[in-house]
């Protein structure tokens, strides 16, 4: 932790707002996790707004999903910063929504926002030197029960859950691994290309005066997609598609409501206990 | 959970051929690579664990172009016109057609010995799917330029 007790201090020289709520939020971790991840939350849209201006300035009054969207695509946001910056937007949100957040979930995006604001120094100051420190988590006000040790833990193998299904669903979606070289991976693949398209010359085929084929199949496609036999195809297509799409979309979706639902019930269970303390029940 | 043997290997063999598509134009966007897994849990009903193996080195790295054609040779027609428009979905994700993209479609074209109709109706299709899964993403962001394909060194 680096000086007056923030992970965040760091952060001043190159955006103070950023700073503010990183503080704010790291404040908040134990006392009030939910207010804790509405500040996160805020801190990666400022933090999206800043790269987008500087980079898709007419993008910058999206919202931050696009935000981050646009930033994957332009190359300038890390598959690894992405994943992170979607973790705490998701959970933001669910926070704005009314799911209850448990305190070692905040403590697990803080660590995170903690990363990820290292690298966005990196960005913003380039060529300067910038040492984010290693995150210390904040002490915590009070010294936790075994029950709430055992409950907490039991949260933090949820979190650790969570994390893994939303990796291996990242993982799955993705034409490549994390842990590839797309360059490398796609470099060979244009060689081979390159190959078969010789052998195919050598044998006699004729050479496709390619760049000519594609505008000829972007022009008839046009034709096509208006045609009134395929635009029966194409709209059965689509209405066959988006069922399908659905099914893997809402899977997608019961799997984040399940999340929530069962950290919701953690929360709960700790509420309960908290309460009956306070009354003296135990 | 271990994906059944027939899943795992049309898993492989759909990302040999979108992988090899991305490779011919060169350009790489996430909501690109995110619409292939999409395509294939959707559309080609394959499992989140296949589609993961899938691109294990053990299951990928080895296989070369020239396999995948080979195996797309038997694949079932239906099955094999569902490949054919995937691919041409991520070709036309970024709006335009490079021409080495052109080539690897008509090579997939004669592998799978689809007739001119069907691989018109499969890239009607493929259209159709590029707008809904958002392949290309905002479309007031300026596309980067492609990445020239590497010179004689090839």
């Amino acid at each position: 932790m680096t000086g007056k007790g923030t992970n965040f201090g760091f952060l001043d020289r190159c955006d103070d707002r950023v700073a503010h709520l990183a503080r704010q939020a790291e404040r908040y971790v134990y006392t009030d996790p939910d207010s804790c991840l509405f500040k996160l939350r805020l801190m990666i849209e400022t933090m999206a707004k800043r790269l987008v201006s500087m980079s898709a300035p007419n993008m910058v009054d999206s919202d931050l999903s696009s935000m981050l969207g646009v930033l994957e695509r332009l190359g300038t946001l890390p598959r690894r910063q992405a994943d992170g910056m979607h973790a705490i937007r998701r959970d933001g949100n669910a926070a704005v929504h009314g799911n209850s957040t448990p305190s070692p979930t905040a403590m697990r995006r803080l660590k995170d926002a903690h990363g990820l604001s290292g690298w966005y120094a990196r960005n913003i100051e380039r060529g300067s030197k910038v040492d984010a420190g290693q995150f210390i988590p904040p002490p915590a006000p009070f010294k936790p029960t075994d029950k709430e040790d055992r409950l907490n833990k039991d949260i933090e193998n949820l979190e650790d859950h969570i994390d893994d299904q939303r990796r291996r669903t990242r993982e799955a979606l993705m034409l490549f691994r994390e842990d590839e070289d797309p360059e490398g991976v796609r470099k060979r693949y244009r060689i081979e290309l390159k190959a078969l398209e010789m052998v195919a010359a050598a044998a006699g085929e004729p050479l496709v005066d390619a760049e000519f084929v594609a505008l000829v199949m972007a022009m008839d496609l046009e034709a096509l997609f208006e045609h009134p036999s395929f635009g029966a195809d194409s709209r059965e297509a689509r209405r066959n598609a988006e069922a399908q799409l659905a099914v893997v979309k809402t899977e997608l979706e019961q799997n984040e409501n399940d999340y929530l639902s069962e950290r919701a019930n953690l929360v709960h269970e700790m509420q309960l206990y908290k309460r009956r303390q306070l009354r003296g029940e135990l | 959970m271990s994906p059944d043997e027939s899943d795992l290997e049309l898993a492989t063999l759909w990302f040999l051929a979108a992988r090899a598509m991305s490779a011919a134009d060169g350009t790489l966007g996430t909501s690109r690579q995110a619409a292939a897994g999409l395509y294939a849990q959707a559309i080609l009903g394959l499992s989140e664990e296949a589609c993961q193996q899938a691109k294990s080195d053990e299951n990928i790295a080895t296989l070369t172009l020239l396999d995948c054609l080979g195996k797309l040779a038997f694949v079932p027609r239906e099955v094999g016109e569902k490949i054919m428009t995937g691919v041409m979905m991520i070709s036309y994700s970024n709006f335009k057609m490079h021409p080495m993209e052109v080539r690897w479609a008509s090579m997939l074209a004669s592998a799978l010995a689809l007739e001119g109709d069907d691989f018109q109706r499969c890239c009607v299709n493929a259209r159709v799917m590029a707008g809904m899964l958002d392949t290309h993403g905002a479309q007031d962001i300026v596309d980067a330029e492609p990445v020239e394909p590497e010179g004689g060194s090839e």
